[in-house]
């Protein structure tokens, strides 16, 4: 498998006044291959969300460098960063964003059609496909208020899948949900990956970290350590054993 | 101290906002105070020109013989008269006159030039300091009018001279009269020395008088008026009165007031409704720190105060930033006050009025954020701390989808969308385009229409090539039946009507006779637009000026009794048309005139297609001198001359207080929206939108906008404003002006100065996006 992602020597700093300024991202190296499943975890104020947005282009970091697809970020523009996060890339947020005053299906197309991938026909037939596979098919014409939470998250993966990403982000995806719509979130993003797409995730919650094939831990800015928990099927037998082997590792790291 | 800190940072925080608000209370203020102040210059200038002159308070010319001996007998029996006096004007003939250092005669003048010598008792010609003028032999005193006209100065010439005579006079003096200062008053009088008028008579015998008159009462002018009418005293002209003067005197400074206050009051409406747009705006961003300021116990009251104190502060300095800003700007305002009417001493209230107006623009500021700001009273600490990001539920509309959007793009749907979906919000940018519009458009109609060629339909003329005046002269009647055979003979005429004005004899509804001034010929030939009804066509049919059908109560269909050829014939109203020429009243009619009565003879003229208009003006001037021969652009601008230039001027103020206003408010709008917009930004930048992307979505929404506030603005220019201009100049006697538009400047190269104003303010507006951080922007 060949690396989608790396970053080397990422740092990132915040400049908070005069001689003040907090160092966030620690020369963190990482790599993520294709097709791969990948989890990033750490306590409050540990910077993993910080990272996700560095090396997705949604923040420039300090120093470092970061390359998606053998790209390196740094030499791009604005522009040229936001047709990468368009065409390249897929994000689901914790609180989802959707925008209110569109309809649940044309905040799918939106991306799909200013990307002009294939012409708007062919953008909402795989809104089309894709809201029938997340089993969303019947809210298309919704507002976002007439969805559940778990609905919306599945809104937000769509959305995140229309232009055929590279890669998906995902910050704290089911932060916002009960656990049965968090598993059924997580069931559905592994089963995405099955399909194909590389997905990395910042995550604080045990449950949805052991659902990925491989776990980096951080801790002030750093990547301290990094688990292999291998390919989830998907069953809750399997789930339960993930949990508790994960579990038992960040305790003996003493995390 | 905690309220001045949490102001400063507040002001810094927001500085824009603070700035575009004080911007508009003070650029308000600074209006009010001018136009109030330009109304007691006006006001007062007039009185004091008036009583330094001591103007007359009734005058009637007259052409012809005049038995002084009788006049004053008549006026000391007459116990409203305090003074009498009969001024002799010597009529100069354009053609021999040379003002300047010129070798071109005024021989198209519309003016009636005369030569006169200072009055002995009252009606003063005043020169630029009020001081009564005093001329030395050899010297003159000249008419603002050809001052400005002509930039002349003290020490220029003016020469009279024809076969015989050649005099060569100094200018000594610029002579302020108060009867016929204004440009549209077509008699202007050059003062000379005695002894220079008496030589001058030997060569121009044309004279014409003006016999005054004081009055113990000015009041009883109406009364006295009538006395005078029928008293059998001479009246071979028109009369005027001392208000009328004024009217005259103060009417293109009147309406420059009337409009710096009319703009002033509407821009106080938009600092409102912009600090209705910042507080709410505001209040809503805040909400947390207010409902965590009220969970801790502090008052309503407290937290209003701590908003309010802002607020009153912008306006106490935007009121006096205003009130400062306009003491340089009033000397341009009231440079035509000053310079044909002279200046004022303004007492404590003269002085105290534009502060108070200017003060008054920041007390309404701070009164409508008093009231805006009661909503505070319905955020509970609760709600407050509980609530979102403050965005509305939203809501699509089913109608108007991405999926349904066809060739637009998803930028300008978006767009589109939202203001739609936000037509509240964006209501204030949409009434302030349509304020811009018409501020912008409507002086420039105005400004077209005074300069189109059928503005003199509103003169009381219809519209020809070529006006020829006869003056008075023992000999008028054969010249005028000379003047005839040639134009019926003359193969480069197309068609002529000659005109005759003259004196008839009206019976009242109280039995009391009065003069009026009747024009008679065929209408037909150049006809007017008629406000209401139609032309006279029958021998007992009559037409009214709007001034004159007014002032004697008469519509379409009523009756006015005249005298014509000793008997008293029933006259119907058949027609009221629009005149501000001879105070505005006149009347039309196809009846015998007496010659004894005729006041003046015209003819208007038009040539074949194949002449020169040029030509002809000159050959004519010729042929029938001393005859006034004008062409149609000549005679509208030697008489709006002054008004156009005003107008000229007060449209450019507009065109550029339009443009400012639209794009300041353009710029606080979207700066504010973009900062309240942050998190949906960040979300459409996540997703891959570009900043080109998120530029073409404001643009389209600000252009959306300007759109429909052009659109709507033009309608109401076209209709209301029309009613508007027709209002200020009814008191002229035009009181249903219909605009002459210019389609390519009103409907494509103002708009576009207004898209591009918008267009430049929105994409300086959002720059800041630039400067945002997407991962800081999403809120998690």
């Amino acid at each position: 498998m060949s690396v989608l992602l790396e970053s080397s020597g990422l740092n990132k700093r915040f400049v908070l006044g005069k001689d003040n300024e907090q160092r966030v991202l620690k020369d963190v190296d990482l790599q993520i291959e294709e097709g791969e499943f990948v989890s990033v975890m750490g306590p409050s104020g540990s910077g993993k969300s910080t990272l996700l947005y560095n090396i997705s282009g949604m923040d420039r970091m300090t120093s470092g460098s970061v390359k998606l697809g053998g790209q390196e970020l740094a030499d791009l523009s604005e522009e040229e960063l936001s047709d990468l996060r368009l065409t390249e890339m897929g994000f689901v947020f914790q609180h989802i964003h959707l925008l209110k005053n569109l309809s649940i299906f044309d905040n799918i197309v939106l991306p799909g059609y200013l990307a002009r991938n294939g012409g708007r026909s062919a953008v909402n037939q795989r809104a089309t496909a894709l809201m029938e596979k997340v089993g969303i098919g019947e809210l298309a014409d919704n507002d976002v208020t007439q969805a559940s939470g778990g609905q919306l998250q599945r809104v937000g993966i769509c959305r995140a899948l229309i232009n055929k990403p590279s890669i998906v982000f995902g910050d704290e995806p089911t932060g916002a949900l009960n656990s049965k719509a968090a598993g059924e979130i997580m069931d559905l993003l592994a089963d995405i990956n099955r399909s194909g797409t590389t997905i990395l995730l910042v995550t604080h919650n045990v449950k949805v970290a052991a659902r990925t094939e491989r776990v980096l831990f951080m801790l002030d800015g750093r990547i301290v350590a990094e688990r292999k928990l291998g390919t989830y099927v998907g069953n809750g037998r399997e789930s339960s054993a993930r949990e508790e082997a994960l579990s038992a590792w960040l305790l003996e790291k003493g995390f | 101290m905690l309220v001045v800190r949490i102001l400063k940072r507040d002001i810094a925080r927001k500085t824009l906002v603070a700035v575009v608000v004080f911007a508009f209370v003070a650029l308000s203020a600074l209006l009010v105070a001018s136009g109030s102040n330009l109304i007691i210059e006006l006001s007062g200038a007039l009185g004091a020109l008036f009583e330094a002159s001591k103007a007359p308070h009734f005058v009637q010319m007259h052409a012809g013989e005049i038995d002084q001996a009788e006049i004053e007998t008549w006026a000391g029996a007459n116990e409203m008269v305090e003074e009498q006096q009969t001024v002799e004007m010597l009529t100069v003939d354009g053609s021999t006159l040379y003002v300047g250092d010129t070798e071109r005669p005024e021989r198209t003048t519309i003016m009636d030039v005369s030569f006169v010598k200072q009055n002995p008792r009252f009606d003063f010609l005043l020169d630029l300091e009020n001081q009564v003028i005093d001329v030395s032999p050899g010297e003159i005193a000249v008419p603002i009018y050809y001052r400005e006209r002509d930039d002349l100065r003290v020490g220029d010439t003016i020469r009279v001279a024809d076969g015989s005579l050649d005099r060569t006079f100094r200018v000594a003096a610029f002579v302020r009269d108060a009867q016929m200062n204004p440009a549209i008053v077509h008699s202007k009088r050059f003062v000379v020395h005695e002894d220079d008028l008496s030589a001058l008579h030997e060569h121009f015998r044309e004279t014409e008088y003006l016999v005054e008159f004081r009055l113990r009462d000015p009041g009883q002018v109406s009364t006295f008026a009538k006395a005078y009418a029928s008293s059998g005293l001479p009246k071979q002209g028109t009369t005027v009165d001392r208000d009328l003067f004024m009217t005259l005197n103060g009417l293109s400074d009147g309406i420059v007031a009337g409009v710096v206050i009319v703009l002033s009051l509407l821009l106080i409406v938009i600092a409102i409704l912009c600090l209705r747009f910042t507080i709410l705006a505001t209040v809503e961003e805040d909400v947390k720190e207010i409902g965590v300021m009220k969970a801790i116990g502090v008052g309503r009251r407290d937290i209003g105060r701590i908003y309010l104190t802002k607020y009153v502060l912008i306006g106490a300095l935007g009121s006096l930033a205003g009130y400062l800003g306009s003491l340089p700007v009033n000397p341009l305002l009231s440079s035509n006050v000053m310079l044909y009417m002279g200046q004022a001493p303004k007492g404590v209230i003269g002085q105290a009025v534009p502060m108070l107006a200017a003060g008054g623009m920041g007390l309404i500021a701070v009164i409508s954020c008093a009231i805006i700001l009661r909503r505070l009273r319905r955020i509970t600490a609760v709600e407050a701390l509980r609530s979102g990001d403050g965005r509305g539920p939203g809501g699509h509309l089913p109608v108007f989808t991405l999926r349904k959007s066809g060739p637009l793009g998803v930028n300008v749907f978006l767009g589109i969308r939202d203001v739609l979906q936000r037509w509240k919000l964006f209501g204030l940018l949409f009434f302030v385009f349509l304020f811009c519009a018409f501020v912008i458009i409507v002086p420039v109609h105005f400004l077209t229409t005074i300069q189109s060629p059928s503005f003199i339909s509103y003169m009381g003329i219809g519209r020809s090539d070529i006006r020829i005046d006869l003056r008075q002269s023992e000999d008028r009647a054969q010249r005028f039946e000379r003047l005839l055979a040639h134009l019926e003979s003359d193969a480069d005429v197309e068609k002529y009507s000659p005109l005759v004005t003259s004196q008839f004899t009206m019976v009242g509804e109280d039995g009391v006779e009065e003069t009026i001034d009747i024009q008679t010929g065929d209408f037909s030939i150049f006809p007017l637009d008629y406000v209401e009804g139609k032309a006279p066509e029958l021998r007992d049919e009559m037409a009214l000026s709007s001034l004159n059908a007014r002032e004697m109560d008469k519509a379409v269909g009523d009756t006015v009794v005249l005298i014509v050829d000793g008997q008293e014939r029933e006259m119907r109203v058949s027609g009221i048309y629009q005149d501000v020429t001879n105070g505005g009243r006149t009347a039309k009619a196809v009846l015998p005139y007496n010659p004894e009565r005729v006041l003046w003879q015209a003819v208007s003229l038009d040539v074949t297609e194949s002449s020169s208009v040029d030509r002809k003006v000159q050959e004519y001037a010729e042929a029938f001198h001393p005859a006034r021969v004008t062409d149609l652009e000549g005679y509208l601008s030697q008489t709006l001359g002054n008004t156009i230039s005003q107008l000229r001027t007060v449209t450019l103020v507009a065109v550029a207080v339009g443009l400012c206003v639209a794009g300041l408010i353009t710029s606080l709008f979207l700066t504010m929206l973009i900062s309240k917009d942050g998190s949906q930004i960040a979300i459409l930048r996540s997703l891959g939108f570009s900043l080109r992307d998120v530029r073409v979505q404001y643009l389209s929404r600000a252009l959306l906008v300007l759109g429909l506030g052009i659109g709507v603005g033009t309608v109401f220019s076209n209709t209301l404003g029309q009613r508007l201009v027709s209002a200020l100049w009814s008191l002229m006697g035009a009181s249903q002006i219909k605009f002459v538009i210019d389609p390519i400047r009103a409907y494509v190269l103002l708009p576009s100065l207004l898209m591009v104003a918008v267009s430049v303010t929105t994409l300086l507006a959002i720059r800041g996006i630039r400067e945002a951080n997407i991962a800081e922007l999403i809120v998690e």
